[in-house]
């Protein structure tokens, strides 16, 4: 019952909000989303605190003692994803509180974004594949709806690019459900595993479906056009967790628990990966805006992730999993001080700014520390997952693709510390001569953010043994079994 | 203070003053002049009393470190300590009245300093200890060439830091390598036989001593010097103080450290050293037409002379090049110092426009000629008594060559003196110079002091000698009163001849040429060959340090081309230009087509597809 919540209360306040919107415009809907995400983040370290390692909960829904037979499930790899987004959401609803006052309605932005973070919630506490896609679809439709919020023709069209592709890519997925369904008879990951089914076509079918909501290349094409004219809570949550929830979590679920892991995903998953990180990267050089560079970087970062999966070993697996994490700070908080910058100065192309930094210090300086955390220096959080990954590459003998994410964070740096440099150092033009720093609540969740990278950066033992390993336990088991499955092949 | 601490006196005295001097404006120069000649007096004082209280020897610590810093004085060093500090006097007085309105008050610090710093170089004990003070005098020669304020005077002084940098360097890998073998910086009680690492040793040292002093091959930039550098520079640095601490370096290399025997190869190295140089810079020096190039090739040969002396191992030998080191000290700064009195007054040192100035400056010109005939060896000045004693040297030990050079060299030191002597003072007035006075009397005396102790050392040549064969090993079996005065033997008699030699080529060419006494020379500079190697030399194709320049600089383009430009335009213009070629590419590909996308989703699919089934 009380896994239930996390779904639950978010699409009550967010059928409440429109309704509260009516009579208040700013304080009520601010306070209410805001409370139902602080709420859900001290529900999801209560529950950290009290896991025990191993195993999962498990919650059966009853109406009244009419079993519904609608299970909650929670194990490892839920509660990392839980707690991720917990985080990410909270910080930007503190940001919306006053970015989102230039966009219109408040109470419907954060109606679509309760909807955008209940769905996710539900992606990751189910056990079936069937509503996993159902919950894929609302938070989707949550996505275009907000990519739209800009409410310029550049938001619309990218919202429309969005949603055509995603549609495509759904269908991909349904089509995958549907042909597993129809070979096994049911839609659950447990049952599926159990019956050891496998299939390269449908394996192909999610693989494409899935790395269009991962963002990897050659797949990748929505993310730019979304990215750059939405509202920049938009790209943080998507890119910060959307993302990974879609796309990361539900490849491994399907690849490690469900459908056995075996050598010919591995090597596509490590070739996506190899390719998006250095197509990402080379991308993002060529970009002056802001958020499209941004975009592309993620790109290149969800491509860590999903090389450092890909590889299978335990090693790679823990530190796919942390850069996960890590990536939803870092690149939520990127994403979160490109919106700061567009909020004082109207603009987000590097080319028009200059010298910022001096009126806006809070922003400037967790944008260094995002900066350097996603290019992977010590002892920010990026460091370690990026170092976990390339070891793991390094043992696998996988010396050419270690190599090639040493240069792709090199790329990193690069491009990052150019707008850097271009947007909060150097000399500031006239035109910004008089902006003021951002207010109090936008501040604070960009302090936030930066604080909590700073933290895992220096102590990041605690969230390695926490949440990481109990879920990199989870797929190695799902390993494990499809090892025994496929016969002893791997 | 019978510690011997009062050994520090003739090192802080100099230098403390030279400060002070550094830091008294030029409003008061007078005051300023006067403390540096009440010190140079007192450090002539001190070490004169060094004299009446015996050996003394001063042991510290350097610098609360481990090293030794020792100091000790004995009759050799005392000898030295004693003409530094009158010539530092002598050169300051000199100067002090001549530099009235140039740079004079950094001239008197660097003399002050380089005086203490050579001091210290005499007094030390321990080669460490001379290393450092051998090495500082480097600064004050570098600071020196450069007050002269001529065009070239950087790169002159550039080149003799260099040339004499490079002699020290030697001179450090020489003590390097005499640690190796005796295990200890000190001076030995008993000198180190020279064989197998100690004939390396001891060649480096003695190209330290030598290049220091001024002998070939690394000798080329005291001509240059002699142009570009302020000549109470060219009176007290080539002229006397290189001399005295060069040889007495020398003296210790041979005869403290090693022990060089007579006849061996080491010596025959050295007395080939010394005959070389004798020759080569005296046909140097008889060609040229300014005074003071003139003079400054003159003091590299006579320092081979002071090494041909010492090579020769002989008690004559060694005495004679110890007496002749003082000798040439005190004409050869004399004879600079009358050049620098002449410049002063006419504003030019070229022979051709000099002319007849006996009249006008008659004691500067009656010094001058004295010293010249010192310089040549003229009977009974104190030049003549120390080259009869080498010759001596050389006759004794059998090879006839070296004292047939010495001979040569003496027929063309007096042609060229006479040369000098009758362009600047004998001679026809020359119309182009306006009428000129005497300088004043701070400028004639020390040039006075100088010809008078030319004279009493000729006449009374056994006070020197006395003391000198003191501290030469088995010079107290030396015959001194045989030699003085005596001009009735065979060696006497070859050097008149060579006098008379020498008088009736200058005779000679100057009627040749038009009675022009600047052109006597002309005779020889027109044989055949010798034009040609003439012109080589003044082009400078023999010196070392201007091949060695050339080829530092091709070198260096080389390097500059083959490594520098090729990686910078690997890392500035491949990998930079290829990137944004690639990048150009990749973002042609990002239409915005969302039909082209579509097709992207199914070629990606397709990819995958083909990927896993292969597989």
């Amino acid at each position: 019952m009380f896994l239930f919540i996390f779904v639950a209360i978010p699409l009550i306040v967010a059928s409440v909000m429109l309704i509260i919107g009516r009579f208040s415009r700013d304080v009520l809907p601010d306070f209410l989303a805001n409370l139902c995400f602080f709420l859900l983040l001290c529900a999801s370290i209560m529950i950290s605190c009290s896991w025990p390692g191993t195993g999962q909960y498990m919650h059966i829904l009853k109406w009244f003692s009419t079993n519904l037979n609608i299970k909650v499930v929670l194990d490892g790899l839920s509660l990392l994803m839980i707690f991720t987004i917990s985080i990410v959401s909270l910080s930007v609803g503190l940001f919306s509180i006053n970015y989102m006052g230039k966009y219109g309605s408040k109470s419907l932005y954060y109606a679509i974004l309760l909807v955008l973070v209940a769905s996710m919630n539900g992606i990751v506490l189910t056990a079936d594949l069937f509503t996993m896609y159902i919950f894929i679809e609302a938070a989707g439709i949550a996505s275009y709806g907000l990519v739209s919020l800009g409410r310029t023709r550049y938001s619309t069209e990218g919202a429309f690019k969005y949603l055509v592709l995603s549609a495509i890519a759904s269908s991909f997925i349904l089509l995958g459900i549907a042909g597993v369904f129809v070979n096994t008879g049911t839609t659950d990951i447990r049952s599926i595993s159990a019956s050891g089914f496998s299939s390269k076509f449908f394996i192909i079918l999610f693989l494409t479906g899935f790395s269009f909501k991962c963002g990897l290349v050659p797949f990748h094409t929505w993310m730019p056009d979304a990215y750059t004219a939405a509202p920049a809570v938009l790209p943080a949550i998507s890119s910060g967790i959307f993302v990974k929830v879609a796309g990361v979590y539900t490849v491994a679920r399907i690849f490690f628990n469900a459908l056995p892991f075996s050598a010919g995903v591995s090597s596509v998953m490590v070739y996506l990966g190899i390719i998006s990180i250095v197509v990402g990267a080379l991308l993002a050089l060529g970009q002056s805006g802001l958020k499209r560079l941004l975009a592309y970087s993620s790109i290149s970062q969800v491509g860590y992730i999903i090389l450092g999966i890909g590889i299978g070993t335990p090693l790679g697996i823990i530190g796919g999993l942390l850069h996960m994490f890590n990536h939803a700070i870092f690149k939520s908080l990127l994403f979160l001080n490109a919106g700061a910058v567009e909020y004082t100065c109207g603009t987000d192309d590097s080319l028009k700014l200059g010298g910022l930094g001096k009126n806006m210090p809070f922003t400037s300086t967790t944008n260094v520390i995002g900066l350097l955390s996603a290019a992977g220096v010590p002892p920010l959080n990026g460091f370690w997952s990026k170092l976990i990954i390339v070891v793991a590459l390094f043992k696998a003998n996988m010396f050419l693709y270690g190599f090639i994410a040493i240069l792709a964070s090199v790329l990193t740096l690069g491009y990052l510390l150019l707008i850097q440099r271009r947007v909060f150092f150097g000399k500031i033009k006239e035109c910004f001569e008089n902006i003021v720093d951002v207010p109090f609540w936008m501040n604070l969740s960009m302090v936030g953010l930066g604080l909590v990278c700073v933290w895992v950066g220096v102590s990041f033992a605690p969230i390695l043994i926490k949440w990481v390993l109990p879920a990199a336990n989870v797929l190695m088991q799902g390993i494990r079994t499809s090892f025994c499955a496929l016969g002893g092949i791997l | 203070m019978s510690n011997g601490s009062i050994l520090l006196i003739p090192i802080l005295l100099p230098v403390i003053a030279g400060i002070i001097c550094y830091c008294i404006p030029d409003g008061l120069r007078k005051f300023r002049n006067v403390i540096a000649l009440i010190s140079g007096f007192a450090l002539f004082l001190i070490v004169a009393n060094f004299y009446k209280s015996g050996n003394l020897i001063y042991v510290s610590n350097w610098f609360f470190s481990t090293i030794v810093f020792s100091l000790k004085e004995d009759s050799f060093s005392r000898f030295i300590l004693l003409w530094l500090s009158v010539f530092s006097f002598l050169i300051t007085l000199y100067v002090s009245a001549r530099m009235a309105n140039e740079r004079s008050r950094e001239f008197i610090t660097y003399l002050l300093i380089t005086c203490g710093f050579a001091c210290g170089a005499v007094l030390a004990n321990s080669l460490l200890v001379l290393l450092f003070f051998w090495e500082g005098l480097l600064i004050t020669l570098y600071l020196f060439i450069c007050l002269g304020g001529k065009k070239s005077s950087h790169r002159t002084a550039l080149k003799g830091f260099i040339l004499v940098g490079f002699c020290d360097f030697c001179f450090i890998l020489g003590v390097i390598l005499y640690w190796r073998i005796t295990g200890s910086f000190d001076f030995p009680d008993s000198p180190v036989a020279l064989k197998g690492v100690g004939i390396l040793s001891f060649s480096l040292m003695v190209l330290g001593a030598t290049g220091k002093a001024g002998a070939l091959p690394f000798h080329t930039w005291i001509p240059d010097a002699a142009i570009d550098a302020p000549v109470g520079f060219m009176a007290f640095l080539p002229g006397a103080f290189e001399k005295l601490i060069g040889i007495y370096l020398l003296v210790k290399i041979c005869f403290n450290l090693f022990s060089l025997v007579p006849g061996s190869g080491a010596s025959m190295g050295l007395m080939i050293l010394g005959a070389f140089t004798i020759v080569i810079a005296v046909c140097m020096a008889l060609i040229q037409k300014d005074i003071k190039r003139l003079l400054s090739y003159h003091a590299i040969s006579q320092v081979g002379y002071m090494i041909l002396g010492i090579g020769t191992g002989v008690p004559a030998g060694i005495v004679g090049g110890i007496f002749h080191m003082l000798n040439h000290a005190i004409y050869k700064s004399a004879l600079f110092l009358g050049a620098g009195s002449v410049e002063q007054r006419t504003g030019t040192t070229d022979l051709k426009s000099l002319g007849g100035l006996y009249k006008e400056m008659p004691i500067t010109g009656l010094c001058f000629i004295i010293c010249s005939c010192a310089i040549s060896g003229i009977w009974p000045l104190n030049g003549y008594i120390s080259k009869e004693m080498i010759i001596d040297g050389c006759l004794e030990t059998g090879y006839k060559i070296f004292a047939v050079s010495a001979w040569l060299g003496a027929i063309f030191t007096f042609a060229s003196f006479l040369k000098a002597m009758h362009s600047i003072f004998l001679g026809e007035r020359n119309v182009s110079t306006p009428r000129v006075k005497e300088v004043g009397l701070p400028m004639l005396l020390p040039m006075i002091i100088l010809a008078l102790l030319c004279i009493i050392f000729g006449l009374f040549s056994s006070i020197p000698l006395s003391v000198i064969s003191k501290f030469v090993p088995q010079g107290h079996m030396l015959h001194l009163s045989s030699h003085p005065l005596n001009l009735f033997n065979t060696v006497s008699g070859i050097t008149i001849l060579c006098l008379i030699a020498a008088f009736l080529l200058h005779r000679y060419g100057w009627l040749k040429n038009d009675r022009k006494p600047y052109l006597a020379s002309e005779v020889v500079h027109n044989l055949p060959v010798i034009h040609t190697i003439y012109n080589l030399a003044e082009r400078r194709f023999f010196d070392i340090y201007e091949q060695a320049i050339k080829f530092v600089k091709v070198f260096a383009l080389a390097l500059y081309y083959g490594f520098d430009r090729s990686s910078d335009w690997l890392y500035e213009k491949l990998v930079v230009e290829s990137g944004i070629k690639i990048i150009k590419s990749l973002r042609s590909l990002h239409r915005g087509f969302i039909s082209e996308y579509v097709g992207w989703i199914f070629i990606g699919m397709f990819v995958i597809a083909i990927f896993m089934f292969i597989l």
